[in-house]
């Protein structure tokens, strides 16, 4: 532990040379600078369908004298927190696409004394009183702000199997082999259903439920993404998915029948994704201006289309594309733990879930 | 090179001015040696032993030093069965009842052997499908050496040059290559289809069959290239001789060429054994969670819950079993007597009838019937690797040329539109062509040295020579997750020095060193074998001419070995093209116009939703390095015969 905070004092020294990051926002002026804004590869990747051009293009076109530059780290937030525990410098302002279970993961690994995102003023982002409450994460540091969120579904091939509307659905011989899952340890969508399931039968339970998966041949596959290629592959009838699938599907042209929704005991788990501040960095000011902007009635409408996630903010700060409006559903019953419920006990009860499932 | 000390018995001849200048030459030459083996020692301490020390370490770090591999030894999760005995090794005649009790519950029935369930645990399970991935690959290598090695047909250099192509496919693009042949809407089936036969569920069904496939498409050619070299240069004079002699075929084979077969297969054996041990991108990709490796588990506790002991312990105990099998196999290497090199069999035409080809003492009509069922064998086996190689590759190419609808151009479209007008963000195709080709080259150049340091170092006698080469062969053993991340913490992130001062290592110069330290042991296992089978007579004739001792190696050594350092070059060529783990880690942290990706990252980065880009992206670098291998064989063939 001494090497530790010997490298973390080092590394503020270190930090400082790196001059190209600090820059000063004089007071009431026209902010100006770079923002470096830190996100997950999908979330800019593609010109025409991912929110990450248009918002630097839009967030540029508004304060003249600011560029928005993308950095997309590799294994995402985690990437950040070894830098952090190993004393280097992080290199961005802020980082768009926290989950829950990220504050959770970097509160057990640095500790309370190192710190990676800074508690945020929510004053100086005047947007932020339009989000709706459900989707607060419950940090105990105030440190994130969301901005979109996914509900954890089924999405099925309604030629190949009826609408399973209970979990019990799931473990019955009617739909042996037909779910294709993932691995909670990798995939959010295949932590979200993970726990969902301890949502409905407790810690007690959901082990016991999983063993019945498994009995009745669920596939666990490594992302989302492999997962969900298998199933428009028909390999399966049934995925673990987003309850805005259609979306992509009526873009893709694809046959609605295979992207039916399934909300197991009429519930979703929702997953809203959040912004934060980097400690540390100099740009405050400027970070806070992107927040607003970000949570603009407008900005919330491109983000869901493009991003396609729900927005964070009240329905009546959005006008929603019409398409998405009819494609995208929410579940009656939206569930989710918030970070009390999950700190000190993500890591278990993953830890247990992958030993039962690979147990061998 | 002990012998060094007698280098001045050149300088003490015939004064004439031809010597003198082969004398300074010579000093100079010796001088780039110890700088070539001062430079390899640095980079392998700063590259390698110290990002992976740097993980190790952690295993280290609960509240006594060991704790930690206690907790994980008698773990049955891990360790299955042998968690018992690790919790209590002394208690003998326990465990001896144990195994006793567990033979007793075999029963041997009308349906086979029936026993008892033996929980393998993670360990257990991952040497398990390691043996059957190198059983596989074996089983379908080795043929493939044969026909190389036996038989002339159009194409055959080029198919030999082929065979190091899997070896740079990154495993994510194998496992979609897999699913788009082999699975339940892939070409096989659309192919059986065709003939009228049902959809066959592989990949649903066996998963694990379909990982071991994986494996053998990975390592079969490995296996393959090894074998053929060796089978090339068998002495076949003494097969001619032990025919005289009245060896029938089989004999002759079985007592004078499978003895100089064995070590190279059991090179390319060792070799997958310890790829498959580590393997987790393919098992990850066909076999999910429920056929996780050791490998998967280090992975998911490195990059995601971030618990570092846990992980690091595991990675250490890896590592320890995989330099266990090294150095058993050195041991074994060391004991085999290196042949020396022949010409190899004459080669017989594979096409055309038979009897052309049939040697005219070998005429009779029982005799070319016998050959004829070679040739349908062989037919066969064509047939079988055409599924396997092919099947995957071709399902992957047809899907960069189609949507949903039919034939289409626009995943190509999508990767010129990029190039052209792609944002500063985004990963363009032609920065990662240029990257990939300069990096292989530079990791050649760097590689093929320091290999040659190394194996130089490495040749001698006996117990320790095996245990110094093991110590060099560290970057097989230890997994690519292991070396990225120990990258990552030591390079990426920095070094921090005296005075607030930080060494920090990224971009090219970091990516190629990395992939040089990968790819040298492969320059090492090509090399050093040839080396250690250099006649020493040779090499003293040489020296009682007067040649130094740097001379008589560059000119008797070096050149016998040259076989070994192109095949050498090649393997370094491809690690470098088809590296991932640690070149993602380090590219990704490059900001500004110097970006520093390549094919396999530009792949794994438009895979998502973008699968037909991704595709067409994987068509490119399956394009460009099946070119480059060609080229690289073709010079390398002018190399060996000049």
């Amino acid at each position: 532990m001494r090497r530790r905070a010997f490298l973390s004092g080092a590394g503020s020294v270190g930090a400082l040379s790196l001059a190209g990051c600090l820059t000063q926002n004089g007071g009431g002026g026209e902010p100006s600078g770079t923002l470096t804004v830190a996100t997950y590869e999908s979330f800019v990747d593609s010109p025409s369908s991912s929110p990450g051009g248009w918002i630097k293009e839009n967030f540029e076109a508004e304060y003249d004298d600011v560029t928005v530059e993308y950095v997309t780290p590799e294994n995402g937030v985690t990437n950040y927190v070894q830098r952090k525990q190993q004393g280097a410098s992080v290199d961005a302002d802020v980082y768009v696409g926290l989950n829950v279970d990220d504050l959770v993961t970097i509160d057990a690994t640095l500790g309370d004394d190192t710190r990676l995102f800074a508690e945020l003023d929510r004053d100086s982002v005047p947007n932020a009183s339009h989000v709706r409450p459900e989707l607060e994460f419950g940090d105990p540091k105030s440190r994130v702000l969301p901005y979109d969120t996914g509900y954890i579904s089924l999405v099925y091939d309604e030629d190949e199997v009826d609408e399973p509307t209970t979990f019990e659905d799931l473990t019955s011989p009617a739909y042996e082999g037909t779910l294709l899952a993932q691995n909670a340890q990798s995939a959010d969508s295949g932590q979200a259903f993970l726990l969902w399931t301890i949502n409905e039968f407790g810690t007690d339970g959901y082990l016991d439920y999983w063993r019945d998966l498994q009995a009745n041949d669920v596939r666990i596959l490594g992302s989302w993404w492999e997962s969900y290629s298998a199933y428009l592959e028909s390999q399966r009838p049934m995925v673990v998915s987003y309850s805005t699938d259609q979306v992509f599907a009526n873009v893709d042209d694809l046959p609605m029948s295979r992207h039916q929704i399934g909300f197991l005991n009429d519930q979703g788990y929702a997953n809203p994704e959040g912004m934060a501040v980097v400690e540390g960095t100099g740009n405050v000011d400027l970070a806070a201006d992107f927040f607003d902007f970000m949570l603009r009635g407008e900005t919330q409408a491109e983000i869901a289309v493009r991003n396609v996630q729900f927005p964070a903010v009240s329905d009546d700060q959005v006008d929603l594309d019409d398409s998405f409006a009819q494609y995208a559903f929410r579940p009656p019953e939206p569930v989710s733990f918030g970070y009390e419920e999950l700190d000190g006990n993500l890591s278990g009860w993953v830890e247990e879930w992958a030993r039962t499932i690979a147990s061998n | 090179m002990s012998r060094g000390a007698r280098d001045d018995v050149a300088e003490r001849g015939p004064a004439d001015a031809d010597r003198k200048r082969t004398v300074s030459t010579d000093r100079t030459l010796r001088g780039l040696a110890v700088v070539a083996t001062v430079v390899t020692a640095l980079v392998l301490l700063l590259v390698l032993y110290f990002p992976v020390g740097l993980v190790f370490a952690e295993a280290f770090g609960g509240a006594r030093p060991f704790d930690s591999f206690v907790t994980t030894l008698t773990d049955p999760f891990y360790t299955g069965v042998l968690a018992e005995v690790f919790a209590r090794p002394l208690a003998v005649g326990y465990h001896v009842d144990n195994v006793l009790s567990w033979f007793g519950g075999v029963s041997v029935g009308l349906g086979g052997v029936d026993t008892p369930p033996l929980r393998k645990g993670l360990f257990g399970f991952t040497a398990y499908q390691a043996a059957l991935s190198t059983l596989a690959s074996v089983a379908i290598g080795l043929p493939g050496a044969y026909v190389l090695a036996n038989f002339e047909f159009p194409g055959r250099r080029t198919l030999r040059s082929l065979t190091i192509v899997p070896f740079v496919l990154p495993g994510i693009m194998v496992a979609s290559g897999f699913y788009a042949a082999f699975g339940q809407a892939g070409l096989l089936n659309d192919v059986l289809a065709v003939v009228g036969l049902g959809p066959q569920q592989l990949i649903e069904t066996n998963p694990l069959f379909v990982v071991i496939l994986a494996h053998a498409f990975y390592n079969a050619p490995l296996v393959t290239r090894v074998a053929t070299a060796a089978w090339e240069s068998v002495d076949y004079r003494a097969v001619e001789t032990a025919r005289s002699l009245g060896a029938n075929r089989r004999r002759a084979f079985r007592d004078v060429v499978l003895p100089q077969l064995t070590p190279a297969i059991a090179t390319g054996a060792l070799l997958t054994f310890l790829f498959t041990f580590l393997t987790f991108p393919i098992v990850l990709a066909i076999g999910g969670l429920e056929l996780a490796t050791v490998e998967v588990w280090v992975y998911h506790r490195l990059t995601e819950t971030l618990a570092f002991e846990e992980a690091a312990t595991l990675a250490v105990l890896e590592t320890v079993i995989s330099l266990g099998v090294t150095y058993a196999y050195l041991r074994y290497e060391s004991a085999q007597r290196a042949a020396s090199p022949g010409e190899g069999p004459p080669r017989e035409r594979l096409f055309g009838r038979a009897r052309d080809a049939t040697p005219s003492r070998l005429s009779g009509p029982r005799l070319a019937g016998l050959l004829d069922a070679r040739r349908l064998a062989i037919t066969g086996y064509a047939v079988v690797v055409f599924v396997l190689f092919v099947g995957p590759l071709a399902a992957m190419v047809l899907e960069g040329l189609t949507d949903g609808s039919g034939f289409t151009l626009r995943h190509y479209e999508f990767l010129l539109q990029r190039q052209a007008a792609g944002a500063s963000f985004q990963t363009k195709p032609l920065p990662a062509i240029r990257n990939s080709l300069l990096f292989a080259v530079a990791t050649v150049a760097i590689a093929v040295p320091m290999g040659l340091v190394v194996s130089v170092a490495s040749t001698g006698e006996g117990r320790w020579r095996s245990l110094l080469e093991t110590a060099t062969m560290l970057p097989f053993a230890v997994s690519g997750i292991v070396f990225g991340i120990g990258l990552l913490r030591g390079l990426v992130f920095g070094i921090s020095l005296p005075g607030g001062w930080r060494f920090v290592l990224t971009g090219a110069v970091a990516i190629v060193a990395a992939h040089a330290v990968a790819a040298y042991p492969f320059v090492v296992r090509n090399v050093a074998p040839q080396l250690a089978g250099v006649d020493p007579r040779l090499v003293e004739s040489a020296r009682s001419l007067g040649a130094s001792r740097v001379r008589a190696f560059l000119d008797i050594e070096l050149r016998l070995a040259a076989t070994g350092l192109v095949a050498g070059a090649a393997f370094a060529f491809a690690i470098s093209i088809g590296e991932f783990d640690s070149t993602v880690i380090l590219a990704s942290d490059v900001a500004g116009d110097t970006v520093t990706y390549t094919m396999p990252v530009a792949v794994e980065r438009y895979l998502g939703r973008r699968f037909g880009p991704a595709m067409a992206m994987g068509t490119v670098l399956l394009v460009v390095t099946a070119a480059s291998f060609v080229v690289v064989d073709r010079l390398g063939g002018r190399v060996e015969r000049g």
